[in-house]
């Protein structure tokens, strides 16, 4: 039963929460145009989340993404509003990204700071590096191009519904990317492997070959990048930049990655089970919000179901060592 | 005196049988060692004394009256104290406060009384002879012998039913040799003042001069009894193999002359200079007492730590970090399985495969099935036995963890395999697996250097042995026909 709790569990009550809006919602939640709708909401949380995986399967975890999302998109609009075409624009904020990244690395790996502290430190940086670049203001308006607000609202036409053109999201198309794409690295490269080794045992992967001061450093710079990635989205979606638009995404990701370790057989991060946190997360937000609960409840409910699917996850592991 | 008596001892574990009829009797005034091949059963009936598994059935009777466990209150209750070799400390508090961690501070208008805590225990040290221990010193700064001593003097601070049997389970694995001669310094007082000890070790030295009586499990059950001024090495051997010692290892072939590895003026910390060679199908053993060097050759070879000196694999230089030489062809199983080897919750395939990815994949992407097919030749070859390669390690037995360990080493067929302690902790079913699986590699052509605390194993399965102290090669044996006895007196003669 434990064990049976412990597999399944999460899933069963993923499901049932599905389950419960659909019923409580009949109208309006089971809808292709509610579900496109929340893909797109989501899409910046998923890549967040996905990337961070990358660096919770070491058994790290990166505090620093959602001010590093919030800088590269100020980023990219203060390069805007130079004038720099919109490609160099968003090079710019990916190679903020990056570097950011490469910073936590450099301080967990080769300095061996913890990642707690490491991360803290640069979330508190970054933030303030957010606030100095944008002068502290909302950049918006004709300071954004209309090509980088455009992509947001743009979509593989999946036909018309209503009189009205149904999109496939750009933005759920671009989250769906990087998740394939970090699913594959993980899953299935030499690099991926490693990484996950290292989180098996550390100093067992270092003595198998495993050179693991590079792969952390090189890992923490992937879930840079995927901030900044996410940062942008966000900017082309509300065609605006301000210095703590992204500051939300880091605990729902890391919660969302927690959500998923209870679905997977090991208790392990795992990309597709990370999808499904961020997936259970964001349907309650939808479904709730359509209920018209009030938002400070919502928080409440949504930390609550954390809690007690970490929790069942946690009671069948115990009933499994005490067998 | 009190006597603890337990008899027809049962427990299994689902299929398993760990006691099947054990029984032990403990008289207080008395060294008892309790002795066994892992997976003898000792570490049960242990747990059982400890209040940590309930036997199946069996009986306990103290001064002949019933005896209830089940229990760690019960079992302290009647007057049981275990010291295991890992010792619960907090090393940032002072030794006195480590005493007194269970029990209440005296206290003085409120407050603490420190004068009060530091005097009581003192007194507690020097009941046991102890007086080179400093009350206020933080238990970190101690050595693992002077903490296990100050986990002793804490249980004769009790109130109430003072405790009359101690339970050592291997107490001097991890002490030097001073540590351990205050150990038995301490172990003579308690039993002066007329409690009973457990030994439980695998040290035949240690065993034969300070037990009074020996208990022998084998398979679980009780083999025998015996009065240590009544025995001898030999009989108890026998006693805990079922078979004379000389069937243990498999007949070995003669090397050939043709070196593989050679090192020269190797250098690392606490260890060297030292140079040696080994030969295609040769196995080196490695000798030495606990600090002579033993613990780093190996991790300074496949470059775990940093070293210098010439070293060549086959005429080329050898790489200094573990990614380097297990790519030239070192293979390594380290000494401590669980925090070194193993990813415990991993699935047991994945463990195995880790320093071989890269031949394993084509273009940065894995290739699955030679993974799969590769990790089911391997099992094969070391059988393994666990229920499939998804397996988590963790759920195997140790000698069953030790061969993925193995199983990983053998997988890119190494020119030299580094081998640390290879049979601590295994069961002798797969100790006799693991022996007939370095034979075989060695008979293949491939080289094994062999570090192991184990004297039998090594004269055993070794062609020479190099002998360590103080970091250095102090001689080279051949194995054939060399005796425990004239190997561990190598083992103490410093070079001159």
């Amino acid at each position: 039963m434990a064990s049976f709790l412990r597999h399944y569990g999460s899933l069963i009550g993923m499901a049932s929460i599905v389950l419960f809006f659909w019923i409580a919602l009949p109208d309006t939640f089971m809808t292709l145009r509610n579900w496109l709708n929340i893909s797109q909401q989501l899409s910046m949380l998923v890549v967040v989340a996905v990337t961070m995986t990358v660096v919770m399967v070491m058994g790290d975890f990166d505090l620093s993404v959602g001010a590093m999302a919030s800088l590269s998109g100020v980023v990219a609009a203060v390069l805007f509003t130079q004038g720099l075409p919109v490609p160099v624009a968003l090079a710019g904020a990916l190679a903020v990204g990056l570097l950011g990244g490469l910073a936590n690395g450099v301080l967990v790996s080769l300095l061996g700071i913890l990642p707690f502290v490491a991360t803290l430190a640069t979330l508190t940086m970054f933030s303030g590096a957010a606030f100095l670049v944008s002068g502290g203001k909302t950049i918006f308006g004709r300071d954004i191009p209309q090509g980088f607000a455009d992509f947001a609202r743009s979509g593989l036409p999946l036909g018309t519904w209503d009189g009205k053109p149904v999109l496939f999201p750009a933005l759920t198309l671009l989250a769906a990317a990087v998740t394939f794409a970090v699913w594959l690295v993980l899953e299935h490269t030499l690099y991926g492997r490693r990484l996950y080794a290292i989180g098996g045992n550390a100093e067992a992967a270092r003595l198998a070959g495993v050179r693991v001061t590079a792969l952390r450093l090189s890992a923490f710079a992937f879930t840079g990048v995927g901030a900044a990635v996410a940062g942008l989205m966000y900017a082309s979606r509300v065609a605006s930049a301000n210095p703590v638009q992204g500051d939300g995404l880091m605990l729902t990701a890391i919660a969302a990655v927690f959500l998923g370790m209870t679905v997977t057989r090991d208790g392990q991060p795992h990309v597709l089970a990370t999808v499904a946190g961020v997936v259970t997360l964001g349907v309650m937000d939808n479904g709730l919000t359509q209920l018209q609960v009030d938002s400070y409840v919502r928080q409440v409910l949504v930390g609550a179901i954390i809690l007690v699917a970490v929790s069942i996850s946690a009671l069948g592991r115990r009933a499994i060592r005490l067998r | 005196m009190p006597e603890l008596n337990l008899s027809g001892l049962v427990k299994t574990f689902g299929p398993a049988r760990a006691l099947d009829g054990a029984a032990l009797s403990l008289r207080g005034g008395e060294v008892h060692a309790l002795m066994g091949e892992n997976g003898a059963g000792k570490s049960t009936l242990i747990r059982i004394l400890a209040g940590l598994e309930t036997a199946d059935s069996g009986a306990v009777t103290l001064d002949g009256a019933p005896l209830r466990l089940g229990s760690p209150a019960l079992a302290e209750a009647a007057g049981f104290r275990f010291l295991h070799q890992e010792l619960q400390v907090v090393p940032a508090l002072s030794v006195a406060e480590n005493m007194h961690l269970a029990r209440p501070y005296p206290h003085r208008f409120g407050l603490v009384d420190w004068p009060a805590l530091h005097k009581a225990a003192t007194a507690a040290l020097a009941r046991l002879g102890t007086t080179h221990i400093d009350p206020r010193a933080m238990m970190g700064s101690l050595g693992t012998g002077d903490q296990m001593l100050v986990r002793i003097a804490a249980t004769l601070l009790t109130e109430g039913a003072a405790p009359w049997a101690y339970v050592m389970d291997e107490p001097t694995a991890a002490l030097t040799g001073t540590e351990a001669a205050r150990l038995f310094e301490a172990i003579a007082a308690l039993k002066a003042a007329g409690a009973a000890i457990l030994y439980v070790s695998h040290r035949m030295d240690e065993v034969m001069t300070l037990s009074d009586r020996i208990t022998v499990l084998r398979d679980g059950r009780h083999v025998a009894t015996r009065d240590r001024s009544a025995t001898t090495r030999d009989e108890i051997i026998r006693d805990m193999t079922g078979r004379d010692l000389t069937d243990l290892f498999p007949r070995r072939i003669p090397a050939t002359a043709e070196p593989v590895l050679s090192v020269r003026d190797l250098r690392a910390a606490g260890l060297g200079p030292l140079s040696f060679d080994v030969a295609a199908g040769e196995v080196l053993g490695v000798a030495g007492l606990s600090g002579s060097g033993r613990e780093v050759l190996l991790r300074a070879l496949i470059g775990a730590v940093p070293r210098k000196g010439d070293l060549s694999l086959r005429g080329a230089a050898l790489a200094t970090d573990p990614a380097g030489t297990w790519a030239q062809g070192l293979a390594y199983v380290p000494p401590e399985r669980r925090t070194e080897g193993v990813m415990p919750r991993r699935a047991l395939a994945e463990t195995v495969v880790l320093p071989h990815l890269g031949r394993l994949s084509r273009l940065g992407f894995i290739r699955r099935r030679a993974a799969t097919r590769l990790v089911a030749r391997l099992a094969r070859d070391v059988r393994l036995k666990a229920s499939g390669p998804d397996q988590p390690v963790a759920e195997l037995s140790g000698g069953n963890q030790q061969k993925v360990l193995f199983a990983r080493a053998l997988a890119g067929d190494p020119a030299v395999l580094l081998l640390d302690e290879p049979t601590r902790g295994v069961d002798v079913g797969a100790k006799f697996d693991i022996y007939a699986l370095i034979r075989d590699l060695a008979a293949k052509g491939n080289a094994v250097i062999m570090v192991s605390s184990d004297l039998p194993e090594l004269i055993g399965l070794s062609d020479r042995i190099a002998v360590l102290a103080a970091g250095r090669i102090t001689g080279t044996l051949p194995a054939a026909g060399l005796t425990e006895a004239a190997l561990l007196t190598a083992c103490y003669q410093r070079e001159s």
